[in-house]
């Protein structure tokens, strides 16, 4: 199976020692290399205001995590762990590998766009900022 | 005159539901000037992601993506932001996402 890019997200109790975080954290990232993922990315985003109340509390201790697996259960032994500590009252994981997929292709497409349409404004008029009247005209002529 | 009215929908924030909705009419095609000189020159919104050449709306700017939503939490009208049908559709993923994760409020209490 290929490997697949998630974005995992949790919230503390704002009340949490930086060193329980960091060991969240650290049994987050063993339990991670254990079954062959990669961390990309940890941000500690700090405490910060929720848009609404988690556990009667208004704000919390936010952490960032890229990471990178193959093994379908990583996902679910992340958030079995996540579930069971008290100090984490909230956390998302998103999965993100497909949607940077579609956006390279965007981008390749565009590219491939760019690398045509000078040809044809030069063809049409010099600079390479024409003004927005020719310019409209032969792009909705190519599309 | 014709000043005031063209400027009067840009700040849609503060007055939406009425505005919104005779311009949703009006975009529908179908109505047209109803009610006497409420006929006015729109200027045309651009959207603002392909301005940008946005190809990945990112749900942890949630900042950004405030200001996408309305006082009370909703997700606003592409009549309203003037954004792409396909940049509105990532963008109501992105909230959607942001709400998760306490980023952005479901509904604001009161």
């Amino acid at each position: 199976m290929e490997e697949r890019l998630y974005d995992l997200i949790f919230i503390c109790l704002p009340t949490t020692p930086e060193e329980e975080v960091a060991k969240i954290i650290a049994t987050l990232e063993q339990v991670i290399a254990d079954r062959g993922g990669k961390v990309e990315k940890v941000e500690k985003w700090g405490t910060r205001k929720m848009a609404y109340r988690v556990a009667k509390q208004r704000e919390g201790y936010y952490v960032y995590m890229s990471l990178r697996g193959a093994q379908p259960d990583l996902i679910k032994e992340l958030e079995r762990r996540l579930k069971v500590s008290d100090a984490v009252i909230k956390y998302m994981t998103v999965r993100l590998d497909e949607e940077i997929k579609r956006q390279q292709k965007l981008v390749g497409r565009r590219e491939r766009r760019a690398r045509q349409r000078p040809r044809k404004s030069a063809a049409a008029g010099p600079g390479p900022a024409p003004t927005p009247g020719p310019a409209t005209e032969p792009a909705a002529a190519a599309s | 005159m014709a000043d005031e009215h063209t400027q009067a929908p840009r700040p849609s924030h503060s007055g939406p539901p009425r505005e919104g909705r005779f311009g949703g009419g009006g975009g529908a095609g179908g109505g047209g000037p109803r009610r006497g000189k409420r006929q006015y020159f729109r200027k045309k919104k651009v959207c603002r992601f392909c301005v940008d050449k946005v190809d990945f709306i990112d749900y942890k700017k949630g900042d950004m993506l405030q200001s996408f939503v309305q006082d009370r939490g909703k997700i606003m009208p592409r009549r309203m932001t003037g954004t792409c049908s396909k940049h509105q559709r990532w963008l109501g993923v992105a909230i959607k996402r942001a709400r998760n994760i306490a980023l952005l409020p479901f509904a604001t209490e009161l």
